[in-house]
């Protein structure tokens, strides 16, 4: 097997006492784009700055190259960061901003000089070389931080939930510009964030945080489709849970029974429980369909309400055992249009479609 | 809003007065004593009988005011330079240290502020006596620091509040040294809260007069102390063109840079 670029190896972090994160390893691939997800205080900010060099772990190791960072003071590890909050500095211009790694590193003038023009124009901001950030929007100062952390060919750039404090439509626009700046420059990227719709666009692989752990690594599609636990099912994509109750296993498809006697077959099973215990079913809301009359694998449930969310319905809803069933139908399906609140009606959906897992 | 002044009706004109009260009342001894210092009269006597600049070529005339002016400059100078370096430092420690007790000794470096003068005054008298600094330029600056540092150490910890450290953190990882890091990017971003610093540490040292009477011999004299000493042995009106001058000079400290700092805004 060939040497990861940069490995994780088991990282724990305490705060007197307390355990930030514990057990994060992982391996990036060099030139990829990894995205720590979870929500705030899983630990995610914690183990970039471990990287950055801010934090030290309790233990744990991570090494680039084969080669262990931790003993590197931060300064010295050639590291790009770019920050949540804006972080340039405010006395200098923005060609100055730029060129201030640079001159850290004592480059010569005129390298100087034609690297900062290249970073600048690379986020499309060389008009504004001359500019004070104070006077600059939001977005445009994140564009330059990006450019600052870039313009030393860092192996590595970190980037702290950095569009967080933008607005929607700028926020997708400055994430276009991320995933083609990755894409021009090569450069390997573990970017974090809490916004599942941002990691699922701009990663290779998205590794999930929760309570300082990393409760799954993978694709975007293999976390949708297949999510190892309950908490990565409920983070990327809207889900249903349902009881389910193993009747058998073959090949990794499981006949099931749910909502006491409802016979499931052939539905994707992930992991095996190792004692005794009910795996979860889950529905994504999208892969429901609804209809007035049974129809086969169709589960009854009675509508509570219908929500209007503009390209789509939700239709909530509960099975006779009060289990919530939340089904996403187009508008201007012809159902919607039959549906009220107190109907029952049939939930429908392909067993392939579904997917089981313990935890 | 609810106390807007156009609102208040007729308050408005009794608020106008008081407020023009108050200011005379700041301003009227300062108008006064740049009068007399122009005036003839060797008692002091207002309005002076005629105008004159006798008193002003005395004062330039005896190289002992000029003398004093120059140690109270170069001891107002060194503390300067000491309480904005130190009260930087202590700022540093203060808002970023974790550590038991910050609080209590960020206190006890504000003592100074709410300890009686006097009392300081005494205590670093006995001391400096058996240490051998009485009466010597170390010994001033010592005792002048210790007024100054609480100036400093207050502005330049509002400031460092103010500055958000992320920002020193990403020239750590582009590259900066942590102390390259403060020095190039956090020591610039604070420069209003060092120069404020640097002013009233000035201003604490150059005309403070009680410690100054402690701290000088007959050959080492800071300018406050002259006048105090003149104005026991006699009353004259040179003791009032110093204090005009003075009152100028403070003056020009303290709204050249707010005229600066206006402009500096409206780039």
């Amino acid at each position: 097997m060939t040497r990861p670029f940069l490995s994780i190896q088991g990282i724990r972090k305490e705060y007197g006492g307390v355990t930030a994160i514990q057990d994060v390893t992982l391996d990036i691939a060099q030139g990829e784009f990894m995205t720590f997800l979870g929500p705030s205080g899983s630990g995610k900010s914690t183990t970039l700055y471990i990287l950055a060099g801010f934090q030290e772990p309790t233990a744990g190791d991570v090494l680039l190259n084969g080669e262990s960072m931790l003993s590197v003071p931060s300064h010295k590890r050639n590291i790009g960061m770019v920050f949540q909050r804006y972080t340039l500095f405010p006395h200098l211009s923005v060609g100055e901003n730029v060129a201030f790694p640079l001159r850290v590193r004592r480059c010569p003038k005129s390298e100087i000089d034609d690297r900062v023009h290249a970073a600048l124009k690379l986020v499309h901001l060389d008009e504004l070389a001359d500019r004070r950030p104070a006077l600059m929007s939001g977005g445009q100062q994140q564009r330059v931080a990006l450019a600052r952390a870039l313009v030393y060919d860092p192996p590595l750039l970190l980037m702290d939930e950095p569009l967080s404090a933008l607005d929607k439509k700028l926020r997708e626009e400055l994430q276009f510009e991320i995933r083609r700046i990755h894409q021009e420059t090569g450069v390997t990227i573990l970017y974090v964030t809490h916004d599942q719709e941002e990691a699922l666009r701009l990663s290779d692989r998205i590794s999930v945080f929760s309570q300082g752990r990393i409760e799954q690594i993978g694709t975007g599609q293999e976390l949708y489709a297949e999510p190892a636990t309950r908490f990565v099912a409920g983070f990327i994509g809207d889900s249903n849970f349902l009881a389910a109750d193993i009747l058998s296993v073959q090949e990794n498809r499981a006949r099931l029974s749910i909502c006491d006697g409802i016979v499931i077959d052939g539905v994707p099973v992930q992991g095996r429980p190792s004692g005794p215990g009910r795996p979860t079913l889950l529905l994504r809301p999208e892969r429901i369909s609804i209809s007035l009359s049974r129809q086969d694998n169709g589960l009854p449930v009675t509508v509570r309400d219908l929500t209007f969310l503009g390209n789509m319905v939700e239709v909530s809803s509960v099975t006779d055992q009060d289990e919530p069933v939340t089904v996403r139908i187009p508008f201007g399906n012809p159902v919607v249009s039959q549906l009220a609140a107190g109907d029952r009606v049939w939930a429908n959906f392909d067993p392939g479609a579904l997917h089981a897992f313990y935890g | 809003m609810l106390l807007d002044f156009n609102r208040l009706g007729a308050l408005r004109y009794f608020l106008l007065a008081f407020t023009g009260l108050v200011l005379l009342f700041l301003i009227l001894p300062i108008v006064f004593i740049a009068a007399l210092s122009f005036g003839s009269s060797q008692w002091l006597i207002f309005p002076p009988p005629s105008w004159t600049l006798k008193w002003y070529q005395e004062l330039f005339s005896d190289p002992r005011w000029l003398y004093t002016a120059l140690t109270s400059l170069k001891i107002a100078a060194i503390v300067t330079v000491l309480s904005v370096v130190l009260g930087f430092l202590a700022s540093l420690g203060l808002n970023r240290g974790e550590f038991a007790g910050r609080e209590q000794l960020r206190a006890l470096f504000l003592t100074p502020m709410i300890l009686p003068v006097i009392v300081l005054a005494v205590a670093l008298y006995a001391l400096f006596l058996r240490l051998g600094l009485a009466g010597t330029t170390v010994g001033f600056v010592i005792a002048h620091l210790l007024v100054a540092l609480p100036f400093s150490i207050i502005s330049i910890s509002n400031a460092l509040e103010g500055f958000d450290r992320s920002i020193e953190d990403a020239a750590i990882l582009c590259g900066a040294s942590p102390w390259e890091a403060r020095i190039k990017i956090t020591v610039p971003s604070i420069r209003h809260g060092l120069f404020t610093a640097a002013v009233f540490s000035f201003l604490a040292s150059w005309d403070e007069v009680v410690l100054a009477i402690f701290m000088s011999s007959p050959t080492l004299q800071t300018l406050p102390v002259k006048i105090w000493t003149t104005l026991r042995q006699d009353l004259t009106p040179v003791v009032a063109a110093v204090s005009t001058i003075l009152v100028a000079l403070t003056f020009l400290l303290i709204f050249v840079p707010l005229v600066f700092r206006k402009r500096q805004k409206d780039d």
